[in-house]
């Protein structure tokens, strides 16, 4: 009797729960006259510092407060002046001179001129965090110069063809505000956690830490609005349903974390518009190649042969495309490489005949993020297809912070573990140089990998400033790289965004990371 | 019962320590590199080294633990390597929304469980002892997240009965704080607009969150009732003529709320620790989300004040259910 009625009651609820109604549009919100936008996000932005970190929901904000000298726009990304109108590279690449913009002001009135250029590049090479380690091994603060007020030139250590490719995520501080707020010689860290000080077309107006950060209009942008929007309120929402909910409701006009599920939901409704778009990162299945079973190439040929690549995709309800390469489709540079491993269990058997363990009879470890519903699935994708091989698969659950400590090291690292991987820039070092010995540790380079060979060709291609001459040797990386199999190269899965009709001017830039909307452009009709 | 209080707030000194000496070994025994994950994915070797000095992570751990303790007495409460921010600061800016929102919950737990106990026991197994079960074996049985997902579908975005999630609404400032608990700093402000907005944001969580609490309430304070009735008093009381509801209200009760109250102590430390879920659910910007993130990053400063506030008000509340046990059972007061 009680688990009938136990029954009786979850149906019940969950008939009420469908029986939810069409959306009852509100308008937007409004502040003192002016059309404010809502946009709705999972992350919360400790944060705004731009020397000291970056991820989605911190760079969302820096990006509406400040300028860099270089902007990301468009798909396939394209890099576009900003700050600076345009810039020059001496014949030995080593020196570059930009030429900045007449009449950017910061927030507080402030010129926006080469010294503070300069002094905002030297505070994050000093500060050694967030950005830094983007330029940090080719460039000194010494050598960054203002030559006059509209001219500020960086020379490298050696010719670094990536350079520019960094720049866009460099945002320049006013060197005056911050140090009046300086305690303790902390170049102004303490302060900028909560405030500002940027020349960027919106202002900070308001933090309620976990709950909602609001930023107003700065009249005097130098770059003007297309739309005119009062403001923007970055508001907190955990969960996929409520976004879907407060979407429904009206009382978010763009929202970033939908699930799959609530995604199609939404696409349905009336008065909201969605969009999917092709993304920079790429999930790969990564092997441990200095492990004891893992080790073995033919055994990671045999097991990329016999993964089950179409279920990927039917993971994401379609909404995913199969990686042709180890760059990602935006990677300037970025080949099909002939051979890509698909599923052939002809091929599969072949390479286990050629391994140490010919008949299989051996469990593989595959490591994933604790409550990643996606990469469960791929567990059991891997398991179901590696029976035919006779090996068995066990699947380990671990957060994220556990998991990115047991890649650390060669010995604990994993036979098999689920990464997502998304490159900060579209220039093709930026994937060549997880390959490198150099990123062995870091999360995406918890393959281990070395190959003498290959690490010779990147670092002559990312040395190498003339891109006739560098293109064709990234083709050639790319074809090593999938020949090593470090991985089971899998795909890019496509970002979801959903908004108000109401809402105006989205862009979008697949060099943006998931959840990360440029404010800049939007504006309410 | 000066005696008794002194001797339990020294306990709780040492108990406290106690409960800062485990939480700091594990959350260092935990394999996970804080100053890596705080330098970032891409950061290099010497940016993680950088992060570690700054925190003094590079130190042995007995001194990192000394360390710790050393501030601490000097109301230093440390800084997130995760957020860079003041540890006290977002304590005081997340825990007292946990605490009122577990305050409301309780209530209503306390204000429905109780009479729903009674009423369960004095009409065992007739209709209404059913229907009230129903409510006690769902509560115990649904998770909580669920339920909350469910009311908040139902009640905010079909019928637009409440908000949906939430503090306050957004473009409203919440009252300058005094005590840090917007329901009582709205009052004393004179916001009552303010309140009233507070009061309808509070209703769904609490209600999600009560639910467990709610139940088991019921169900002890049924059981209890139970044996009580059966108990030759009762039985004298009944003889003598006494009328059902004084037997019942004043006799019976007040020997049944002993386990009730032991169970309501009980639940409101666990609801103190567990609102993690129901604050994803509705953007409650309370601690359990904060300590949660700070767990999972291996952010230990957070860990250790988040323990120690959450482990401070659990004590207070089993000491608090302590004294009014001695208020209620006689026996008690003359043991202590």
């Amino acid at each position: 009797m009680r688990k009938l009625i136990g029954v009786a009651l979850v149906a019940g609820l969950t008939a009420a729960s469908f029986a939810i109604a069409s959306p009852s549009a509100q308008a937007f919100e409004r502040r003192d006259g002016q059309k404010i936008l809502v946009t709705a996000q999972r992350q919360a932005v400790p944060t705004m510092d731009p020397s000291v970190k970056y991820d989605a929901s911190i760079r969302t904000m820096q990006q509406a407060m400040y300028d860099a000298l270089l902007k990301y726009v468009d798909t396939p990304p394209r890099i576009v002046p900003w700050l600076a109108e345009s810039y020059d590279v001496s014949d030995d690449g080593l020196t570059y001179t930009f030429h900045l913009v007449k009449g950017a002001k910061f927030h507080n009135g402030d010129p926006v001129d080469a010294e503070a250029v300069r002094w905002s590049f030297e505070r994050t090479l000093k500060l050694g965090k967030g950005p830094a380690w983007m330029l940090n091994a080719f460039l000194k603060a010494e050598n960054i110069k203002a030559v006059d007020a509209q001219t500020v030139t960086f020379t490298l250590d050696r010719p670094f063809a990536p350079f520019t490719s960094f720049l866009p995520w460099w945002y320049i501080m006013n060197p005056k505000q911050v140090l009046a707020n300086e305690v303790d010689g902390d170049l102004g860290q303490k302060w900028l956690i909560e405030n500002e000080a940027g020349s960027g077309p919106y202002r900070l107006k308001r933090v309620e830490q976990g709950t909602l950060y609001e930023l107003e209009r700065f009249d005097g942008y130098w770059r003007g609005f297309e739309g005119k929007l009062g403001g923007i309120i970055y508001k907190l929402i955990r969960e996929s349903s409520a976004q879907r909910a407060a979407l429904m409701r009206g009382e978010a006009d763009l929202v970033t974390g939908l699930s799959p599920d609530e995604f199609d939901q939404v696409a349905k409704a009336k008065g909201v518009v969605t969009s999917t778009q092709p993304a920079l990162t790429a999930f790969g299945i990564k092997f441990n190649t200095q492990g004891k079973l893992t080790s073995d190439i033919n055994l990671r040929k045999a097991v990329a042969y016999a993964f089950d690549y179409d279920a990927l995709i039917k993971i994401y309800n379609g909404r995913a495309v199969l990686q042709s390469s180890p760059f990602t489709d935006a990677i300037l540079g970025k080949i099909d490489v002939p051979g890509m491993p698909r599923k052939d269990m002809a091929k599969a058997k072949e390479f286990l005949a050629k391994s140490k363990h010919p008949n299989g009879g051996i469990e593989l470890e595959y490591v994933y993020v604790q409550g990643l519903e996606e990469e469960r699935l791929m567990g059991l994708i891997l398991i179901d297809s590696l029976k035919e091989l006779n090996i068995t698969v066990k699947m380990v659950p671990l957060t994220w912070a556990n998991m990115v400590a047991r890649g650390s090291k060669v010995e604990t690292s994993p036979d098999m573990i689920a990464i997502f991987a998304t490159p900060v820039s579209i220039d093709p070092d930026a994937v060549a140089i997880q390959y490198h010995p150099s990123s062995q540790g870091a999360y995406y380079g918890v393959h281990w990998l070395d190959d003498p060979e290959l690490t010779k060709m990147i670092e002559e291609a990312r040395f190498t400033t003339d891109w006739a001459k560098r293109e064709p040797m990234y083709a050639e990386i790319q074809k090593k790289i999938v020949d090593l199999q470090p991985e089971i190269f899998g795909m890019m899965r496509e970002r979801r965004i959903a908004y108000r009709d109401w809402v105006k001017g989205y862009e979008y830039s697949p060099v943006r990371m998931t959840e990360e909307v440029d404010f800049y452009p939007l504006y309410i009709e | 019962m000066l005696r008794f209080t002194l001797r339990r707030a020294v306990l709780m000194v040492f108990m406290l320590l106690g409960l800062l000496a485990i939480t700091f070994t594990i959350s260092h025994i935990a394999p996970a590199d804080p100053a890596a994950l705080a330098a970032g994915p891409d950061a290099d070797r010497a940016m993680i080294e950088r992060y570690r000095v700054e925190y003094g992570l590079d130190r042995p751990m007995y001194e990192q633990f000394a360390i710790y303790l050393q501030r601490l007495l000097t109301g230093n409460w440390g800084k997130s390597i995760h957020t860079t921010r003041q540890v006290w600061d977002d304590l005081v800016t997340y825990f007292p929304n946990t605490f009122e929102l577990v305050m409301f919950s309780i209530l209503i737990a306390v204000a429905l469980g109780v009479p729903l106990g009674v009423v369960a026991a004095v009409y065992q197994n007739r209709p209404i002892d059913h229907t009230i079960r129903i409510l006690t074996v769902s509560g115990v049985a649904l998770p909580m997240f669920w339920l909350g997902l469910m009311a908040q579908l139902y009640f905010a975005l079909h019928l637009g009965w409440f908000p949906l999630g939430g503090r306050i609404e957004m473009m409203t400032d919440p009252p300058q704080a005094i005590t840090h608990l917007l329901l009582v700093d709205s009052l004393l402000r004179g916001q009552f607009s303010t309140f009233v907005e507070g009061l309808h944001h509070i209703v769904l969580p609490a209600v999600a969150l009560c639910f467990p609490a709610l139940a088991s309430i019921i169900r002890v304070n049924r059981a209890e009732m139970l044996e009580t009735l059966n108990q030759d008093y009762i039985v004298n009381a009944r003889a003598h003529g006494l009328s059902t509801f004084r037997i019942v209200a004043v006799y019976a009760l007040k020997n049944a709320m002993l386990p009730t109250m032991a169970m309501i102590g009980l639940r409101f430390g666990w609801m103190l620790g567990g609102t993690v879920l129901v604050e994803t659910v509705f953007d409650w910007p309370g601690i359990g989300l904060y300590a949660v993130q700070a767990a999972i990053s291996s952010d230990f400063e957070p860990i250790m004040g988040a323990t120690i506030v959450l482990g401070f008000f659990f004590m207070m509340t089993n000491f608090v259910i302590d004294l009014i046990y001695g208020i209620l059972d006689p026996r008690v007061r003359e043991q202590v």
